[in-house]
């Protein structure tokens, strides 16, 4: 009985906001995992080209970068929805921050391993007794998994290197392979000048120890609440507008994403290239499947994290509470 | 030793040109040291054509990615970025240096009142110079870069973003030194001094007011200088964690992660600059003052 | 100043009553989350505001004790125990989240818990980079000091290009030394070395001038030289300012090296933990680290305090403490 009034309530109140429509706009605010760059060229794209104003949302988009962890951002509700892979969001799950995938933009990895030819890195079994970096932050679990399936130990078959976030610890052979993304710095290696044919690439989905990168998340107890749920579905409505555009036109993409780095150190053409390669991430662009996270595909990245090497990422399956595809399915009504 | 009047200007441009004259010879001259690897596998040999030392020492001025870039280099960033772009742009540094010298301005503001405030608090009050004062030295241990990220959390969930976390780690480094040199220097009158003070039955606010803050001077100064120096810092760190957002920190973050090396470059000197103007100033207010006090 | 311990109540009374509240208040605390939609009633406010005031009371009548040297350690230990009391009380009164702030007992865990891998951070951090760096940087600065004290020309050539350098943010060395000494400690310890230089110079020249008028001019009534005046004049007179410089050094020493790990370092250090560990959530390592480095710098700022009462006795800045 109640219920049904504050129901009725409810839609009073839906029906004013709908009539003063401009004037409530809902706020949501996007944490992304790094700096602004094509990587989330979708985000700035439906801001610029005023998706998500058409659906009634005031969006803050806030540029992450290497000390913000975008859970903690999160924890300390200073964002709605944040941009995250997923080792590090079901890590932070365990570790008290229950997180929950909404949607999954990039349904390929990225990630991979560059070497040096020169350095003696043939194949997978050359690295024995080579200095690796690698990127830590949640992004080392991969690798630690990988090493544990060829049986090296790290710190003692192979040495590793936290790596800063550029490229020159391959440039000045302080290390055998570092770590890379395909649409960014495998391309910062070429540009620096070492040609393609002096390089030797290990894709991490090749290797079958790939996880799923780039997602949505929000707090678990947030998607009780069906305003919430209405609200995250019309932004995931209008990023992927966005990223459909941004897939379909890297150029206006990298001009949208120089225009809104404040530090006006991105340049369009290395943006343009980064968005190319990102598009190759989103197999599912311009069909109805956008950012649909794959049952099978969740599940394949929780079992690389359950068995990585001695210091698995995650102790406890989470099973289907670490993701949820209500408000996909809200998006794409 | 004979009281240092403040030098001419030409007194003290010759000195500092020597200097710089030096120090442009060994930058030159390591911007060959470093380059030569890189200017050899990457340029010359992609070339395939016989190069003589001439022609690497040329190469390794004129890197794309230089390990060390030549001063012209930096030079020639740092004009294009200042004079090519309107001020208002995020490509000027001159935007980026004032967007770090404001954060550092009012962290140096609060931390210098907090430090003299504590100080004398400290100097005054044996609950707070027991209970306090090792604690303010611990504080120091704390590693700020480390915490900054979950200081702007916390402070974020209360409700403050913006320009005032920057600030906050700003005087969290600016405090200290400000502290430590001030108990040290309300303490420095000696024993004969206070016993004065005490027999003209001054309060204790006048044997602070006359006696101990004057004799803290020459204390203070030297510390703020160092105060000011850790503010930038503090200024510059504090916008690592905010994201690649405007400001001197943001520059040299970005220009570290695109591999623009001259950026990095560029974005010290710049800093280096802004903390010259800064304690430069602060050096001029500590002659003004001491003036003032030797005439009086 | 003296007088105090007279009045009012005995220590161990106020310390008594203070414990015995705070015990209370313990004991009485509802399991965290258990008020509903999260707000704290006022009873509980209240009843915490109440022991603050006593246990800043308790603090305030241990420090009006007079004499031996363990009552200001004592003081300072309590006032110590009595935030981490609020801590860890508060966080789990308002059920602050772990990934925010979390409580000194979780914390506590993870120091014994975790020992092994902490010690071997520390001497990668501490006993490489720091003790190396700040010893090489002060070492610096005290030698230039000197050394350019004897000649204005050169004071004034450097002491600009000094002040540039000290405001070079570290942030943006870092990499840089990465880049020039590789990933190993020499790179934090270079950084260490250019944090370090600046101050010490600075308060070397400053210690230096700090010797007065008639003191120098007894000096030259004896005829002593240059030197002379320098061993036994003026170089104590600035040992003062040399201390505060070391005691500075060496917190920022620490920091440096902390900061210098997270730009790339091997897969040991306290920067390295500090940073991989809060990127996997595992906020309570995080704070155990940084515990270990502030335990580190106020060992090392107290043992320079007790070399400095054994250096500068006589000087009354060390003489009123």
């Amino acid at each position: 009985m109640a219920g049904s009034m504050i129901k009725q309530v409810a839609l009073a109140a839906a029906l004013a906001a709908a009539a003063f429509g401009a004037q409530a706009q809902e706020k949501v605010t996007v944490q992304l995992k790094w700096v602004p760059q094509a990587q989330f060229a979708g985000y700035y794209m439906a801001a610029a080209k005023g998706y998500y104003k058409a659906e009634g949302l005031d969006v803050t988009i806030k540029p992450g970068g290497p000390d913000i962890s975008p859970v903690q951002v999160i924890a300390g509700n200073q964002a709605d929805v944040v941009v995250n892979w997923m080792p590090d969001a079901l890590a932070a799950r365990e570790a008290g921050v229950p997180l929950v995938n909404i949607a999954q933009v990039f349904d390929k990895s990225g990630l991979m391993l560059t070497c040096r030819k020169d350095s003696g890195v043939a194949s997978a079994k050359d690295f024995k007794g080579k200095t690796l970096g690698v990127w830590f932050g949640g992004n080392e679990y991969p690798f630690l998994n990988w090493m544990g399936k060829l049986g090296l130990k790290p710190d003692s078959d192979v040495k590793v290197l936290k790596q800063g976030f550029n490229v020159d610890p391959l440039l000045q052979k302080q290390a055998a392979c570092i770590s890379t993304m395909i649409y960014n710095e495998y391309w910062q290696v070429v540009d620096a000048g070492i040609k393609e044919s002096d390089l030797i690439t290990f894709f991490y989905e090749k290797e079958g120890v790939a996880s799923l990168e780039d997602g949505l998340y929000v707090l678990e107890s947030k998607l009780k609440d069906k305003a919430f749920v209405a609200k995250m579905g019309k932004f995931l409505k209008a990023t992927f507008k966005g990223w459909n555009d941004a897939v379909k036109n890297p150029e206006e993409a990298a001009k949208v994403v120089v225009a809104a780095d404040p530090s006006g150190s991105a340049k369009l053409a290395v943006q343009k290239r980064q968005m190319e390669n990102v598009a190759k991430l989103i197999s599912t662009a311009g069909t109805a499947k956008i950012g649909y996270l794959e049952p099978a595909a969740y599940e394949r990245t929780v079992k690389v994290l359950l068995t990585g090497g001695s210091s698995p990422v995650i102790k406890k399956d989470p099973g289907k509470a670490g993701y949820s595809h209500a408000v996909w399915e809200a998006a794409s009504k | 030793m004979t009281r240092r009047t403040a030098p001419t200007l030409r007194e003290q441009a010759l000195p500092v040109a020597v200097v710089l004259a030096a120090v442009l010879l060994l930058w030159y001259g390591g911007a060959v040291g470093l380059n030569a690897q890189g200017a050899i596998e990457r340029v010359l040999t992609p070339r395939g054509t016989a190069y003589g030392w001439q022609e690497l020492v040329a190469t390794t001025w004129a890197m794309e990615r230089p390990v060390l870039p030549a001063p012209h280099q930096v030079l020639a960033d740092l004009r294009e970025s200042l004079f090519d772009f309107p001020l208002d742009s995020p490509r000027n540094l001159l935007y980026h240096a004032a967007v770090t010298a404001q954060s550092t301005l009012l962290g140096f503001v609060l931390g210098t009142l907090l430090g003299v405030v504590l100080a004398a608090a400290i100097v005054h009050s044996r609950t707070l110079d027991r209970a306090l004062l090792p604690w303010i030295v611990a504080s120091q241990t704390v590693p700020v870069l480390a915490i900054a990220p979950i200081v702007l959390v916390i402070l974020g969930s209360l409700g403050f973003s913006g320009l005032a976390p920057k600030a906050a780690i700003a005087m969290y480094l600016c405090f200290f030194p400000v502290t430590v040199a001030m108990v040290q220097g309300l303490r420095a009158p000696q024993r004969i001094e206070t016993e004065l003070m005490h027999t003209y039955a001054a309060s204790r606010l006048q044997a602070f007011w006359l006696l101990r803050l004057p004799s803290a001077l020459p204390y203070l100064f030297p510390s703020l200088r160092v105060a000011i120096a850790a503010g930038v810092v503090g200024a510059m760190v504090a916008e690592l964690p905010t994201g690649a957002q405007a400001g001197l920190g943001a520059r040299l973050l970005t220009g570290s992660y695109y591999g623009n090396t001259v950026g990095i470059w560029s974005a010290l000197v710049m800093s280096a600059l802004l903390g010259l103007a800064l304690t430069g100033a602060v050096a001029a207010l500590e002659r003004l003052v001491l003036a003032r006090r030797n005439q009086a | 100043m003296s007088g105090q311990a007279t009045r009012g109540a005995p220590w161990w009374l106020a310390l008594a009553i203070a414990l015995t509240a705070a015990a209370g208040l313990c004991l009485l605390m509802p399991e965290p989350g258990s008020f509903d939609d999260g707000t704290v009633p006022w009873a509980w406010r209240l009843a915490l505001l109440a022991v603050l005031g006593l246990a800043g009371w308790s603090v305030q009548r241990v420090a009006a004790l007079d004499g031996r040297r363990w009552h200001g350690t004592a003081t300072a230990a309590l006032f110590g125990l009595w935030v981490l009391y609020v801590w860890q009380v508060g966080v789990t009164l308002f059920d602050v989240p772990r990934v925010l702030l979390p409580a000194p007992s979780w914390i506590a865990g993870m120091l014994v818990d975790r020992w092994d891998t902490l010690a071997a951070d520390f001497v990668q951090t501490v006993g490489k980079s720091v003790l190396i760096g700040w010893a090489l940087g002060s070492g610096l600065g005290f030698a230039v000091g000197v050394a350019i004290d004897r000649a204005p020309f050169l004071q004034r050539g450097l002491l600009p290009l000094a002040s540039l350098t000290s405001t070079v943010p570290l942030v943006a060395v870092a990499p840089i030394m990465v880049m020039w000494f590789g990933f190993e400690w020499p790179s934090k310890a270079a950084v260490v070395v250019l944090m370090t230089f600046f101050p010490m110079l600075i308060s070397t020249l400053a210690g230096l001038q700090a010797a007065g008028k008639l003191e120098l001019e007894l000096m030259h009534s004896y005829a002593a030289g240059y030197g002379r005046t320098l061993r036994d004049l003026r170089l104590p007179m600035a040992m003062p300012f040399i201390f505060s410089a070391l005691k500075v050094n060496a917190t920022l020493a620490l920091i440096g090296a902390i900061v210098a790990e997270f730009f790339g370092s091997p897969t040991v250090g306290l920067g390295f933990r500090i940073s991989t560990e809060a990127a996997r959530m595992n906020v309570g390592l995080v704070w155990a680290a940084i515990v270990v480095a502030a335990v580190t710098g106020s060992l090392a700022y107290a043992l320079l305090v007790q070399l400095e009462r054994k250096v500068a006795f006589w000087h009354p800045s060390v003489r009123s403490r």
